[in-house]
């Protein structure tokens, strides 16, 4: 058993005003400093290439989208938020995605879809707002998840950087 | 396996048949060996040399061999995991990966590939190779079945054994030498006959493979459950590859070594059209007098039949040749009640009859059902006897509809009272009771083939919602003609 020993109260204290005022002063003398809330809507958040927002497909400069359907980031994936199906495409890369499907509900962000990758496809965008009417508005099929590489090239030039310091210092 | 020689394995002494190479001893006393070129059911050739081992016989030192095209000596001590056998398999890994294009993210056989199992096992991380690799024909056409990428081709020549031993036509060869030889046919002509899906199965890695698989599914993706092949009275053993517990996408043999050792026909394996069809009959429906079909449940469905079973005297129970063992029973049980004795339909032989496996005979079960007491007759004889005096009809079974003729059944007479268990609809007046049966991918069951070998069916993925179980509605049928004695027929 513990015993808890109340403090007593000081004159100034228990005398009540004193300690009103000192709150108060405190206010006031927060009015005139800068505010630090952030007006968010209208405000979005700052992100940097390491913000790891919502997976966004990425579209290449030639208009195909780099994913070849290969399942690493469905099977990877510990939420099991990601359906691919493949297809055959006339392209040199002979395989494609039919139907790629994220479950942004399902979706934790964790970026093992962007490790598991082996095409450089898939990564982190900085798209961190996810809101609709409906649970399967948010299902994001492909068409809503292409991004040119453009929009995502600052984190790919991260990965990137990421990689290669992991393989320098790790291989032996 | 008359005289067995001892030999040690990894320092455990095991019993080996000496006609066989001893690769098949390391692999029957549970050691792995990896290995390419080497298949059970083909030829040895040592061709690719993965299957390297430490040897060691009598007094000499131990030396490093290939397993497949070693014979058993008594008093062989074999190590598997020997450094030296190790490093070699090691540079041998190295120079088939010198021109393998490393295309796992898009090949079919990623996953199942032993490239990539050995790769991982034994291989080196990186290449030291600075040569560019061969650029050949990634999508070379062998025909209707295979498709061939020259590229990923290992050399191992299984396909061309395949061709040349099991099926007895000789088609495809390693044209050109050296650095330069790639799998071909004979001036491109394309791959012919029954058994080409095989190829398929028999390549190590994703250089044969299936047009109707290609892109697919990826194989760790597939739930794959043991089943028997209905297309033919030998019913080899395959395994049924569902995608995400929906669509069958692909079927495979099994290894049996009593039925059909390693390989099944490309009728069997590309005969799964029918489980994927659309448009299933899921719980029951009733003819209704004003607007075609009412949805009911099972239950109430088996109600309306045994009230026309009851009334009507002449009975004619159909049974489908894809009705298993366990069906047969219930529905001969049944037929006892009825007074009557349970026909199956017997399809008219197809021309895919060869002296390999296909029996031409499209009927999986016919020694089950024959031994059990149906009466195999073809369609045109069991629709003459339903015009002839039946009263009602009882056509039960997985696509019963089609054994018989989906427009023969739709034209069956309005005075006959018709009851369709089938797994879809006959849409047409003559049909007064249609209650829907899981399929073979969707139940258990047994189907005993032509020479009395059982075969087991399992459920791969779930019937359509609210359907009952063949035997359970035979079943269920049978005991409510039982339970209203003033209704049962003698």
């Amino acid at each position: 058993m513990v015993i808890v020993q109340r403090k007593s109260l000081s004159l100034a204290e228990r005398l009540y005003l004193p300690e009103v005022l000192r709150g108060l002063s405190i206010t006031f003398k927060k009015i005139f400093q800068p505010a630090i809330t952030r007006q968010y809507p209208e405000e979005p958040l700052p992100t940097t290439e390491v913000t790891r927002g919502q997976p966004r497909l990425v579209v290449k400069d030639d208009g195909n989208i780099a994913c070849v359907s290969c399942g690493l980031c469905e099977a990877a994936c510990p939420a099991y938020a990601i359906t691919i199906d493949g297809q055959e495409t006339d392209r040199f890369i002979e395989r494609e995605p039919e139907r790629f499907d994220i479950d942004m509900l399902r979706c934790i962000l964790c970026g093992f879809c962007e490790e598991a990758c082996p095409k450089d496809a898939i990564f982190m965008s900085n798209e961190l707002e996810l809101a609709d009417y409906s649970r399967s508005g948010l299902v994001y099929d492909m068409e809503k998840l292409k991004r040119p590489a453009s929009a995502l090239k600052g984190r790919m030039d991260y990965i990137k950087r990421i990689n290669d310091r992991w393989q320098t210092s790790s291989s032996t | 396996m008359s005289d067995t020689v001892t030999i040690k394995v990894n320092g455990r002494e095991v019993e080996a048949d000496p006609t066989k190479p001893l690769i098949a001893a390391c692999h029957d006393s549970g050691e792995e060996v990896p290995h390419y070129c080497y298949h059970p059911g083909l030829s040895p050739v040592g061709s690719c040399r993965i299957c390297q081992v430490s040897v060691k016989v009598g007094e000499m030192p131990a030396r490093v061999v290939v397993a497949c095209r070693t014979p058993i000596t008594p008093g062989m001590e074999v190590d598997t995991e020997a450094p030296k056998a190790h490093d070699a398999r090691k540079e041998c890994l190295e120079f088939l990966l010198k021109n393998h294009p490393l295309d796992c993210p898009i090949c079919d056989k990623a996953g199942e590939c032993t490239l990539q199992d050995y790769s991982f096992d034994e291989g080196q991380g990186e290449g030291r190779s600075v040569e560019p690799r061969r650029k050949l024909d990634k999508r070379k056409d062998l025909g209707d079945v295979i498709v061939l990428d020259q590229e990923r081709c290992i050399l191992c020549s299984r396909c061309v054994r395949f061709m040349e031993e099991v099926p007895g036509t000789p088609q495809l060869c390693v044209s050109q030498r050296g650095s330069h030889s790639v799998i071909e046919t004979w001036q491109d002509r394309p791959l012919a006959g029954n058994y080409q899906g095989n190829l398929a199965d028999v390549c190590p890695v994703g250089a044969l493979t299936l047009k109707e698989f290609r892109f697919q599914a990826r194989v760790w993706n597939l739930h794959k459950v043991a089943s028997t092949c209905p297309g033919c009275s030998r019913g080899c053993s395959t395994t049924v590859e569902v995608l995400r517990k929906g669509e069958v996408k692909r079927v495979r043999p099994r290894e049996n070594a009593a039925v059909n050792g390693w390989w099944m026909c490309d009728e069997g394996r590309f005969g799964f059209d029918a489980v994927n069809r659309e448009g299933r009959l899921a719980g029951a429906l009733l003819r209704s007098t004003s607007r075609g079909w009412d949805a009911v449940d099972t239950a109430d469905a088996l109600e309306t039949a045994r009230d026309m079973l009851a009334v009507h005297g002449e009975v004619l129970l159909v049974g489908s040749p894809f009705l298993t063992v366990e069906e047969g029973k219930v529905l001969v049980g049944l037929g006892k009640t009825l007074g009557t004795r349970p026909v199956f339909v017997s399809p008219e032989p197809n021309e895919w009859a060869d002296d390999l496996l296909h029996t031409g005979d499209p009927s999986p079960n016919r020694k089950g059902l024959e031994d059990l007491g149906f009466d195999a007759l073809p369609a045109e004889e069991i629709l003459a006897r339903i015009s002839e005096g039946s009263e009602a009809v009882v056509l039960v079974g997985e696509r019963i509809a089609d054994s018989l003729g989906r427009d023969a059944v739709a034209g069956l007479g309005e005075h006959l009272r018709v009851i369709l268990m089938d797994t879809h609809p006959v849409d047409s007046r003559a049909i007064d009771v249609a209650i829907g049966v899981p399929n073979y991918v969707e139940r258990a069951g047994t189907w005993v083939n032509i020479d009395g070998h059982a075969g087991r069916i399992a459920p791969a993925r779930q019937a359509p919602a609210g359907t009952w179980n063949l035997e359970r509605s035979l079943d269920h049928l049978h005991t409510l003609l039982h339970t209203e004695p003033e209704g049962a027929t003698p």
